[in-house]
């Protein structure tokens, strides 16, 4: 059993008086997928944001590759390797695609901090070497024809696709994605389903999934949490999830290979 | 000055306030617009007023009737040229519309009114001051509280008990909602600016008295309404309310206890002061981010 | 290829900066001090610009840096007779410091309130340089003595010049190198998204406040600038009207673009000398142009000359690596983007 690289235990989530996410504990390990799924409402996306430290937790704690990263703020917990992507495309619709993607590299930028000032007056150097990671992430995602154009040229796909460039062109230890694949077509989705596994396989990422389009997480997962109404509901690999009842009666019907 | 005395010129400039307040926050709830010219409104009533009284010799009632009429004119005149078709923009253009606005109004002012400074007498001349709770009021001042409140009172009832206040409320609420209900947005979009200069008219008038006009007069009574709007929270018609009173309150106490040259910089300092310690205002509730 | 085009660059540039250092040749007394405005007013458009159009920070302390710089310098020089180039950075320094605590509200509270709060703030500043009357002198204002330069006075217009324009140029150069590179982007990224910026690594509150000391350095030293080419300052000069000049650089001649401040800076200070005679329409005129331009051409002319392909877009990155090489693109140029290689200096 691999150590785990993020262990988030007993999270709890509150607005105002709604729980939204209650005590809910996961781990996940390098190089393994990890589906989180439930009906909707269930919490997913909030226990995402509690993650990526943009909500703030009433109770539990978050420990990454063995720090407690409980008190970090987002900034941080994204500078250390834990990134995402979002349910809803966020891509900055004034820049190219190269720019965009490049944002992911950003705290990776050589002209940071003090080392910045030299940075200002020297060389483009540390830009081009950048701007390689780019090029080799978008060629990895199969959209290197994109890389010069706006974001409003894309279509729907290439747009998802430039949104998880950004997440792991920084090559995160932890990559997250919410609902890649709404959306998305067949093809589409077979070409996110190899690139999961690539990245688990080739660049080692410990990788949270949440999605709705069972057939995506079920065969990409090593392992699957459930969620219903903000609680824990079961934890396995994909056989015993999808076998058992509780899960089955909620919402996949009688049948799990669609 | 006896407190008193202070305490009650406080409210008549702070009802004044208030209304500008008023509004401001009309418009902000409605559409989640800053109007950054509405202190040019305010300064079209007065003037209008000016003209009206002054000039044309009219009845104080009359003129009154003018400047309501003109500041809601040109209210609805911005709204729908402007406003309407930009709303959803980022609040940086919003704001942009609303200072070139005025920059606009302003120009034009100047061109009957140049450089020069106006005074407009009061609307009761001969009224003797009075005497309440041991402080002199003069009439004027009186005039203006009363007005003030038969206004608040006027649009909290139309708000209650009439078709258009409610659907005003709706709208406010959710916007889409009340769309899909029938109600047409356009229209009360058009009555909240119209309503909301014509208020700022008033105010332009009632101040004219207490104040000079001149061309440049609004920015100043837009501070205050803004100091007034941010104590009492951009959200709620009493916040206004009481915000302007206790600007108006405020400034006279530290006029008459301190120094002129720091009653000036009271409402800027409230501004700043209310946005660094409690950003949301006396009466707003802090706002909770939704990612 | 890529050599000619640099040789091609600098040659062009070379004869631009002979020509403006040629331009006191060409002008008469007015007109010079005309042309040293636009100086001043590039570098106030520049610093407005980067909190407004590149950090997307809508606040509205731009005249109070301006003033606060002017004073400093006026002080400086009148009173500690203490030379430019001490005088100007000081300025710039000081204004950034203040600069920074303007940041403040814009961490805390959300930004219809920031334009509130900076703008209370100007309004304060003006009554601190009316009233501070022992620092400031109140409404008298301060003169400012002539700048020396080791016992040879830059007096009059003509040689004012030949400080203001390479202040100008020194501060256009610092702008470009600052906004192409590591700061530059997150203050676009914030612009954009905070959420974004939070998810990337950005520390979204020291980045605005980078910005508004930025911006409050680029603002005090433009004052400083005015301070020298007016001669003697004033409280008055600092407030609204002021403000609204600044503001309508940065529309007019274009958000998030270097080009756009010295574009808006040209207009807006040599347009009211064109319309002299047509006074009383002018101010109508001009907020009609914030208007249209606000609604119709959010991003100026700057913004509609770069989509007419006259301008270069400026891109956030230097040498960006050329589209030629993509096995796609083969010659063609990029129909959406023109080819951009960086900015000023490569």
């Amino acid at each position: 059993m691999t150590e785990s690289i993020l262990d988030v235990s007993s999270l709890t989530v509150r607005f105002g008086g709604l729980v939204a996410v209650d005590a809910v504990s996961l781990a996940l390990r390098p190089g393994k997928v990890h589906g989180l799924i439930g009906p909707n409402g269930a919490g997913k996306t909030t226990l995402f944001n509690a993650i990526t430290g943009l909500v703030p937790q009433a109770d539990g704690k978050v420990s990454y590759d063995g720090k407690d990263i409980t008190a970090f703020p987002a900034h941080r917990r994204s500078e250390i390797g834990i990134r995402r992507s979002f349910q809803s495309v966020q891509l900055v619709q004034s820049l190219t695609v190269l720019e965009n993607i490049l944002i992911g590299l950003h705290t990776q930028s050589a002209g940071k901090g003090w080392r910045g000032i030299g940075a200002l007056f020297g060389s483009d150097g540390p830009d081009h070497a950048e701007q390689q990671m780019v090029q080799d992430v978008a060629a990895f995602l199969g959209i290197e024809h994109t890389l010069f154009k706006g974001i409003a040229e894309l279509t729907f796909a290439e747009q998802r696709f430039v949104e998880i460039a950004r997440a792991i062109v920084s090559r995160p230890k932890v990559l997250m994605l919410d609902e890649p694949a709404a959306g998305l077509s067949e093809a589409e989705i077979e070409k996110l389903d190899r690139l999961l596994r690539r990245l688990a396989a080739e660049w080692n990422t410990a990788i949270l999934l949440v999605e709705h389009v069972l057939s995506l997480v079920f065969v990409v997962s090593d392992e699957i949490t459930v969620l219903d109404n903000g609680r824990f509901v079961i934890h396995g690999d994909p056989g015993e999830v999808a076998r058992d009842p509780r899960v089955k009666s909620a919402y996949l019907g009688e049948d799990v290979h669609a | 000055m006896g407190f008193m005395t202070l305490f009650m010129a406080g409210l008549a400039h702070g009802s004044l306030y208030a209304l500008v307040a008023l509004g401001l926050v009309l418009i902000y709830k409605t559409q989640g617009i800053v109007n950054w010219a509405h202190g040019e409104l305010l300064m079209v009533g007065a003037f209008s007023g000016y003209t009206a009284f002054v000039l044309a010799g009219l009845p104080y009632p009359l003129a009154f009737l003018v400047a309501v009429l003109a500041g809601a004119l040109l209210g609805a005149l911005m709204e729908r040229i402007a406003f309407r078709g930009i709303v959803h923009e980022h609040h940086a253009t919003l704001a942009l519309v609303a200072i070139g606005f005025s920059v606009i109004i302003k120009g034009v002012a100047r061109i009957p009114f140049g450089a020069d400074v106006y005074t407009l007498p009061p609307a009761l001349p001969d009224a003797a001051p009075l005497r309440f709770a041991g402080a002199i009021v003069t009439s004027q001042s009186a005039l203006t509280i009363a007005i003030s409140v038969g206004i608040t009172l006027l649009l909290l009832a139309i708000f209650r008990y009439t078709r258009t206040g409610k659907q005003m409320q709706a709208t406010q609420q959710n916007l889409n909602g009340a769309r899909i209900v029938g109600i047409n947005t356009g229209r009360i979009f058009s009555i909240t600016w119209a309503l909301a200069a014509a208020v700022g008219a008033i105010a332009g008038l009632l101040a004219g008295p207490i104040s000079l006009l001149y061309p440049d007069m609004g920015s100043e009574f837009l501070l205050k309404g803004f100091a007034a709007a941010v104590l009492g929270g951009f959200h709620s018609v009493t916040g206004a309310i009481v915000g302007g009173l206790l600007v108006g309150v405020i400034e006279m106490l530290i006029g008459g206890y301190v120094s002129t040259a720091f009653q000036q910089v009271s409402p800027f300092l409230i501004i700043i002061i209310v946005l660094f310690v409690r950003p949301h205002g006396l009466f707003g509730r802090r706002p909770v981010e939704r990612v | 290829m890529d050599r000619s085009i640099s040789i091609k660059k600098a040659v062009a540039g070379a004869l631009v900066i002979a020509g403006l250092l040629a331009v006191p040749l060409l002008t008469n007394g007015y007109t010079q001090y005309v042309v040293n405005l636009v100086t001043v007013y590039v570098v106030l458009g520049i610093g407005l610009n980067i909190l407004l159009g590149y950090a997307g920070q809508f606040a509205f302390a731009n005249a109070a840096f301006m003033g606060i710089g002017a004073y400093t310098t006026a002080i400086l020089s009148s009173q500690l007779g203490l030379p430019f180039w001490i005088c100007i950075p000081a300025a710039g320094i000081v204004t950034a410091m203040i600069g920074s605590l303007c940041a403040v509200p814009a961490m805390r509270t959300a930004s219809i309130y920031l334009a509130l709060v900076t703008f209370a703030f100007a309004e304060l500043m003006v009554w601190v340089f009316i009233n501070w009357k022992g620092v400031t002198n109140g409404s008298n204002g301060i003169s400012v003595p002539a700048p020396d330069l080791f016992g040879y006075v830059l007096r009059g217009d003509k040689r004012l010049y030949y400080l203001l324009l390479p202040s100008c140029l020194a501060m256009l150069w610092l702008a470009s190198r600052i906004l192409k590179s590591y700061v530059g982007r997150s203050f676009v990224i914030v612009r954009e998204s905070e959420i974004v910026a939070r998810c990337n690594g950005i520390n979204v509150g020291r980045t605005k406040m980078v910005a508004f000391a930025l911006s409050a350095l680029f603002g005090g030293v433009g004052g400083a600038l005015f301070a020298y080419t007016v001669g003697l300052v004033l409280p008055q000069s600092f407030g609204l009207f002021q403000l609204i000049i600044h503001i309508a650089i940065v529309v007019l001649g274009g958000m998030a673009s270097l080009a756009g401040a010295v574009i808006g800076a040209l207009l807006l200070t040599t347009l009211p000398e064109v319309l002299r005679d047509f006074q009383s329409l002018q101010e109508v005129m001009f907020g009609a142009a914030l208007v249209m331009v606000a609604i119709f051409m959010p991003r100026g002319i700057a913004g509609a000359l770069t989509r007419l392909g006259v301008l270069p877009r400026e891109m956030l990155v230097r040498g960006t690596i050329s589209p030629k090489r993509q096995p796609d693109d083969r010659n063609l140029p990029h129909p959406a983007i023109p080819v951009a290689v960086g900015g000023q200096n490569d």
